[in-house]
């Protein structure tokens, strides 16, 4: 969490020549193109006319582009400075340059500045440097100073710093140091206030070693060596500034006119100036300044042309195409789209085609098209890890300088740098960092893995989830081929580019990506940068050190604990008992639980009062709370705590955001608001885990334990009310039971048959315990659940009503849907049993149809693809300790053939083949595709015990007696099928030999189909084989038109290859098996 | 061969007529499944309908510039010929069927595909465009092929302002000679061992044309028909059966029972005189068009005949040099499906005027993937064209602007209807022949209703 927020750049340089050096390159050559012209034979000349007027034509078209590309020119009140500056900021960082001689005359030396980027709301780009925040951090008074001693102090620490920092030249280190009073947030005190020290230092850097020096400790005179606990000093220093000034991410800032400086153009922004930090005007996001600012969104994707065998590396395989399309922000198409190619390509409707000799000119083509459009997100499918980074080591290895000046600041260069990223709650990814100055990178892939729990984050399957649109997958072993083609074959290359350049913007606003991050900044007061690429804490803590200043309070900077402090113990989950339930269950759940719990209790670091303090204090016992964990919490009307009131805030404020999205009638407003409160409900909910992690910023275990053990006790208090009050003694039909309780709720058995019944029950059980419980905790009832099949903890499957109409959906967690390394048949399988069971309410069809499905995958009449098994080749084989099938596989099939075998970063698509006694599960996978066209047996029993018998029995163990018995082990296992290998051993000394049709006894060439004794019965079994011929056609047509419906193209073949497709294995089975059956109908035809 | 009419007092002399088969363009012989798709016969169909569009352009608007999807420009007036491709919301989605999770209410399948919020796109070899304007996605499907007169718009759209389609094609000339009155029967949805069927009624027809039925009056008209054609659907196979397992002898012979029962029909109708039966959708038969004639192994006796044909679907004959083309009704019934209009005809007239039989191949309507050729496109005009398996009876005269006369006929399904189709090859003019067996009717045998609807 150190890493500053912002690349620390040596100061800006003045530009020592005005000229811009790529066009002095550009001129050079032109001229040396004209030498040569002198030379040229007369014939020649015509030619070369021809060729002027292209370049004419070329550069016709460029200008009308640049004009297309270019942002709305600014108004005269804006260049005479004569009107204030309103702006949504999207981006802050800072720089160190030389402080502003006007604005601040009396400072001298270097100086962080605040770069704040943002757009007008008429679509300005805006830079504003913003001058005279110091950053500084707090340490406490050490007993016995007063304010005499801090000059003395001040000498010391200077000094310390001084040798720490012997290369700097700055001036001076720690610009000065004041007391104030203040009090720490940790514990609960009497006191109102201490001595703080304030220690302002010269640049952000400084903090950072300053604090280093204060906790090894320093010798002071009279005090002796001494170190310091320090406070709000890894605080990063651009949200200091933003808490300081009350910004909250993405919100809009004014500047009032006379108060900025029109500055030199350092960046290519359209308005840039300097000002005070003390004249902006932070709005807060409300009304007209919670609309959004037009800013411009660029899609784009490139493609690389790899060699075989290998994934596309920067430093051999040139960029061969890049799509771009940018839309504003609001709009619902893109003003531009266009694609730059490396060699020739055919035009594409409403498409401009740019097409380029050399990887340089397409490159610098880019890089214009980044300046021109000065886009302020850049968006696009794993650009951080790929695309981005890719284009910069690709120019580097070509030697493009100029290239990766990508950001908003002049002569300023792209770097890559390499990070991990590592949070408890999305785990350990390393990942590279290009920082583009001045705009947001959104990548889609990584907001897919942060948001969404899927089965694959391909953009084809996430596209298939969210759009229901299939896009085509060419394998990167073909896009070589098709570059190397003619102008019409790249083409399609160029289409296919263009869509997934196209698919990235189209999740972003069917997910309201952009609305829900923006109003998620609002609430948190993070820069939008932060959502991605930060964990949930930075939320938390950002809101924790605005309230925090607001009430005097300090955060201290505590050591990083580890997870030395050891678990808690978690939620409570009542003992489940398992069964099919075919009365309704109404289920009560807590609202918003945990967040509730430290309202009522006014849990907080504030209000905790620590074991030593309870007897110190002595606080009357009707002014504490103590917790079942064993904690003790001052309540409110002695201190209110910060926590509380921050999650009265949040929780007050998404009532406020409900109450106006039911008012609201424009669509975008609706949308910034239906963002603002998930954004609320996620940071209610965020904040007991910050307490809760043992590594973070200020864990605190004694709040977090209380809140689950009063969590815990809920539960059972719930479940006592509900057995004490439900009962025919107290003149209820049935006696209630409670079947189950998970985290914050529990499922209610009333006894009564009908929906209604159990609703009024619940709402009625509902209110009564709510009654009981301190506010704001409060049960709720929402659903019923009819019938209801529980499994086991936190597994279960049941039908959700709502209202006693209608059921709106069937409910399940826990159970194998959606897990990846599952093939689709378990998926296929738990959803057609849990169908039948829940909704039609046929144990006997679900049973029977259990059996069909084992005997087909016995019989070899199982479609293959529901057997394939896909894992993602994370590293080589040899960086894996356990061999596993995936790596096996790719080993062999890279033996095979290179060129289509898998690389590391692809996912592995494989199934389980019969193979040798005793043979290892992982020496048992095989590509499917090489499955198919070998006829190699899968084998039946892997599926049957190692995929489907678990899912299955925990479904029906609840509802059959001796479920396993029954399922997997009945008559219907006894006949098998195997199909022979085409390719194994043996089959190549085996004579082929013709064989009746019905009977499959061997016959002579000359009677071709069938034995003398099957002749009576030709007629069924010529039925027999065109049925099945009519049935795989019916399959080829079907399954091929759908491919090229996907494709976007009637006249030109399929290509695609993904393997994340449902139909993919079935489109090639098809194609295969229909010759054979073909053959098979033409021994008929006599 | 000239006819020959012999009337005497006790024999009656059945007429004849040359017929000429010319099924042969839709044979699927040597053409193998090798891994090829469906875009060659889009491009074999593009590049025919093309030239001959093009060649209509000169006459249709002769100053518009002829432009290829990709070089179009903005705002340019133009004339485009390419293939329809027609998005629809509804269309089903072999895809759901896997990757959905099953919803819990039933997917409904509606007759009809068509939504309002369908669009059309306009394709050739070099691209697509997005159609806008007056060319309307309810009458227009997949794969048809049309010239369109249009400009480029602001949003790359195309807007369409004029349509060009091929029109019906040339026809060869309707011989003068001997219009003397003969008849051909067609018949449809025999369905012969399903539930619906009534083995009566198909022997009251039999009868019929055999000549077996009614007074001496009834015989001679009977004598005048010269040909049979059978389009499509005559057996009912029970399908369940046919799951790939091996058969218990009970589910054989509920298997072959029905085979042999329309054997021993269609034999009868083979010794009197020449009959043509094509397979239809449910017939035991391949399920792709061009659908391959019936196997012979099914009618081991009628087939003994040499009059007795087993034909392809589509099919196309001569009869006494008039053109015979016809389907057993897939290609009508899946433009229905995709597509509107007012009666089952105009979408038969449709298909004329597109010179193709079948559109919807292969997108929606499964077919056979031809890598040279499109066998579909109507290349001559017939003047009989006739569509099996529809609901109700229903005929219609079209004439074309080179004054070409098209007799376009909906034969019913026989085993709901009991209704044949008779047409006088003399005058091109058509009636039904309709069999009921209700017990008030069922005292004289059979009713025979012959009615004019001309």
């Amino acid at each position: 969490m150190k890493k500053g927020i912002s690349r620390k750049r040596p100061a800006l340089t003045q530009q020592p020549s005005p000229a811009n050096p790529p066009k002095q390159h550009a001129t050079s050559q032109e001229d040396e193109f004209l030498d040569e012209d002198v030379f040229l034979d007369e014939t020649l000349f015509e030619t070369e006319d021809d060729l002027i007027l292209r370049d004419i034509e070329e550069r016709q078209a460029l200008a009308s582009r640049l004009t297309k590309w270019a942002r709305p020119s600014i108004s005269h009140a804006y260049i005479s400075a004569s009107r204030s500056i309103a702006f949504q900021q999207l981006e802050i960082d800072y720089v160190i340059g030389e402080s502003h001689r006007e604005l601040l005359p009396n400072w001298s030396g270097s100086a962080a500045i605040i770069r704040i980027f943002g757009v007008t709301k008429e679509g300005h780009s805006v830079c504003c440097h913003v001058h005279g925040f110091e950053p500084y951090f707090y340490i406490s008074c050490p007993p016995g100073m007063g304010p005499d001693d801090i000059s003395r102090f001040h000498q010391i620490l200077e000094g310390r710093m001084g040798e720490m920092n012997r290369n700097s030249k700055v001036p001076k280190f720690i610009r000065h140091i004041e007391m104030v009073q203040k009090r720490s947030i940790m514990y609960y005190q009497q006191q109102d206030s201490h001595p703080f020290l304030k220690i302002v230092v010269a640049l952000p850097t400084m903090v950072a070693s300053c604090r280093g020096i204060l906790d090894r400790g320093i010798q002071i005179d009279g005090l002796g060596m001494k170190s310091f606990m320090t406070y709000e000093s890894n605080v990063l220093f651009a949200l200091r500034f933003m808490i300081d000034c009350n910004i909250v991410g993405g919100n809009w800032i004014e500047v009032p006119a006379g108060k900025y400086k029109t500055a030199k153009h350092s960046s290519y922004c359209q308005l840039e100036f300097d000002c005070l930090y003390s004249d902006l005007i932070s709005h807060a996001p409300e009304g007209e300044f919670s609309k959004m600012a037009p800013f411009r969104i660029l899609s784009f994707d490139i493609e690389c042309a790899g060699r075989k065998g290998h994934f596309p590396e920067p430093t051999h395989d040139p960029v061969i195409q890049i799509a771009n399309l940018v839309t504003l922000q609001g709009e619902n198409e893109p003003f531009i789209r266009n694609v730059m190619t490396l060699k020739s390509c055919s035009p594409i409707v409403g498409v401009d085609v740019i097409s380029f000799d050399t990887e340089r000119e397409v490159l610098l083509a880019w890089r214009d098209l980044i300046r021109e459009v000065d886009p302020d997100v850049i968006i696009g499918y794993n650009i951080c890890k790929f695309d981005l980074p890719y284009l910069i080591e690709r120019a580097e290895t070509l030697g493009i300088a100029e290239f990766p000046i990508l950001g908003r600041i002049k002569n300023s260069r792209v770097r890559v740098k390499d990070t991990t990223f590592s949070s408890r709650q999305y785990g350990t990814r390393e990942s590279k960092e290009v920082t583009v100055e001045g705009r947001v990178q959104f990548d889609l892939l990584q907001a897919m893995q942060r948001d969404y729990k899927l089965s694959s984050y391909s953009l084809n399957s996430v596209s298939a989830h969210f759009l229901s649109e299939q896009k085509e997958d060419v394998h990167h072993s073909i896009i070589s081929d098709l570059q190397n083609g003619n102008a019409e074959t790249r083409r399609r290359l160029a289409v296919y580019c263009l869509k997934d350049a196209y698919l990235p913007q189209r999740l972003l606003d069917k997910l309201m990506y952009i609305y829900n991050y923006v109003e998620m900044a609002r609430v948190t007061g993070v820069p939008i940068s932060f959502l991605l690429s930060r964990g949930q804490s930075i939320k938390v803590l950002s809101q924790l050190l605005r309230k925090a200043k607001q009430k005097n309070l300090l955060i201290p900077n505590v050591k990083q604990a580890g997870s030395e402090q050891g678990k808690y113990e978690g939620a409570t989950v009542l003992e489940a008992k398992a069964g099919f339930f075919e009365k309704p269950i109404a289920t009560l759940d807590f609202a918003s639980l945990y967040p509730s719990i430290m309202m009522a209790y006014n849990l907080c670091y504030c209000t905790l009062v620590t074991t030593e303090d309870a007897h110190k204090l002595n606080i009357p016992p009707e002014f504490v709370n103590k917790t079942p964990s064993g904690e003790t919490f001052v309540k409110s009307n002695l201190q209110k705590g910060i926590l509380p009131e921050i999650l009265e805030e949040l929780l007050a404020a998404r009532k406020r955001a409900k109450a106006d999205l039911k008012e609201a009638k424009d669509p975008l407003e609706k949308a910034v608001l239906d963002g603002r409160q998930l954004a609320l409900k996620i940071s209610a909910n965020s904040v007991y885990g910050f307490t809760g992690a043992t590594i973070g910023q200020l864990p605190c275990i004694e709040i977090s334990s209380s809140v689950t053990s009063y969590g815990r006790q809920m539960i059972e208090h719930t479940k006592n009310l509900v057995k004490e009050k439900f009962t025919t003694l107290k003149g209820y039909e049935h006696n209630a039971e409670v079947i189950y309780g998970d985290t914050d709720s529990v499922m209610v058995q009333f006894g009564v048959s009908t929906v209604e019944a159990a609703m009024n029950l619940g709402r009625e059980a509902a209110e009564y315990i709510s009654g009981t419980f301190i506010k704001p905790i409060k049960l709720e009832f929402e659903k019923v659940y009819y019938p209801y099949l529980l499994i086991s903890k936190k597994r279960y499957a049941g039908l959700l009503w709502t209202s006693p109409d209608k059921f709106d959906k069937m409910d399940t967690k826990g159970i194998e849907t959606v897990r990846r390394d599952n093939c689709l048949l378990v998926k296929n399988l738990v959803n057609e049993c849990l169908h039948k069971l829940l909704i039609d309410r046929d144990i006997p069809g679900a049973v029977q149809y259990v059996k069909n499905t084992i005997s087909d995958l016995l019989m070899n009449r199982m479609d293959l693809s529901l057997l394939v098994i896909t894992k993602g080749l994370t590293k080589t084989g040899d960086d894996y300790e356990v061999k596993a099938a995936h790596v096996e596989l790719a080993e062999r099939m890279r033996k095979r053939d290179a060129a289509t075998a898998p690389n590391v970063g692809d996912r592995v698509p494989y199934v389980i083949i019969k193979a040798a006694k005793g043979a290892k599960a992982y020496e048992k996978s095989e590509d499917p595709i090489y499955v198919l066209e070998n006829n190699i047996p899968i084998d039946p029993q892997y599926y049957l015990e190692n995929q489907i018998s678990k899912p299955l029995l925990r479904i029906f163990e609840p509802i059959l007696k001796n479920a396993s018995k029954e399922l997997l082990h009945g008559s219907h296992t006894r006949s098998i099928s195997i199909s022979t290998p085409s390719n194994s051993g043996i089959m190549k000394f085996a004579k082929k030999q013709l064989t009746c049709v019905g009977c499959k006894a061997l016959i002579s060439n000359a009677d071709r189909t069938l034995c003398s004794h099957c002749k009576g019965r030709e007629a069924e079994l010529y039925c027999k084989t065109v049925a099945h011929v009519s049935e795989l056609e019916t399959l080829f047509g079907r399954l091929w038109t759908q491919c090229q419906e996907c494709q976007g193209s009637l006249h030109q073949d399929v290509l695609c290859t993904s393997r994340d497709c449902p139909i993919f294995y079935r489109r090639k089975k098809a194609q295969k098996d229909m010759a054979e059956a073909k053959v098979q109908l033409d021994r008929w035809s006599f | 061969m000239e006819a020959m009419e012999i009337d005497s007092e006790k024999n009656l002399q059945r007429k004849h007529s040359t017929y000429n088969l010319l099924d042969e363009r839709f044979e699927i012989q040597k053409e193998m499944y090798r891994g090829q798709q469906y875009s060659q016969i889009y491009f074999a169909r593009l590049h025919m309908m093309r030239t001959l569009l093009y060649s209509l352009v000169p006459n249709w608007k002769p100053h518009l510039p002829v432009c290829t999807v990709l070089g179009l420009e903005k705002d340019k007036e133009c004339i485009v010929v390419g293939t329809l491709y027609k998005h629809m919301k509804l269309k089903p989605c072999i895809l759901d069927e896997y990757s959905k999770t099953r919803s819990t209410t039933p997917l409904v399948k509606p007759h009809n595909f068509v939504h309002p919020d369908d669009h059309l796109v306009l394709e050739d070899e070099s691209g697509r465009v997005k159609l806008a304007g007056m060319l309307s996605p309810s009458v227009y499907v997949t794969g048809s092929i049309v010239g369109l007169h249009g400009k480029e718009t602001d949003a790359g759209d195309f807007l369409v302002l004029d349509v060009l389609e091929a029109g019906l094609p040339p026809q060869i000339e309707l011989p003068l000679k001997s219009r003397e009155d003969k008849y051909v029967v067609f018949v449809s949805g025999l369905r012969v061992g399903s539930s619906s069927s009534n083995p009566l009624q198909f022997q009251l027809l039999v009868d019929h044309i055999t000549g077996h039925l009614g007074d001496e009056k009834e015989q001679g008209i009977a004598a005048q028909i010269v040909h049979v054609v059978i389009a499509g659907n005559s057996i009912e196979v029970p399908r369940g059966l046919l799951n790939g397992q091996n058969l218990a002898s009970k589910d054989q012979s509920r298997l072959s029972e029905p085979i042999k029962e329309l054997d021993i029909l269609l034999t009868q109708i083979a010794a009197g005189l020449p009959l043509d039966i094509m397979p239809g959708l449910d017939d035991p038969a391949n399920f792709a068009l061009p659908q391959q004639p019936l196997n012979r192994c099914l009618f081991p006796g009628s087939s003994a005949y040499n009059t007795f044909r087993s034909c392809t679907n589509p099919h196309c004959f001569d009869l006494d040099d008039i053109r015979f083309l016809g389907t057993s009704g897939q290609n009508i019934d899946d433009l229905e499906k995709y597509s509107e209009a007012k009666d089952k005809l105009e979408f038969v007239e449709r298909t004329l005027r597109w010179r193709h039989l079948a559109p919807t191949a292969p997108n929606t309507l499964g077919c056979y993937p031809f890598t040279d050729r499109d066998p579909f496109l109507i290349e001559s005009c017939p003047h009989v064209y006739f569509i099996g398996n529809q609901d109700k009876y229903d005929s219609r005269l079209v004439k074309g602007s080179e004054g070409q006369m098209v007799r376009l006929i909906c034969i019913p399904k026989f085993c709901e209807t009991g209704v044949a189709v008779v047409l006088n090859l003399g005058t091109l003019e058509c009636h039904t022949l309709s069999f009921g067996t209700h017990f008030s009717s069922y005292q004289h045998g059979f009713q025979n209703v012959i009615k004019d609807l001309q």
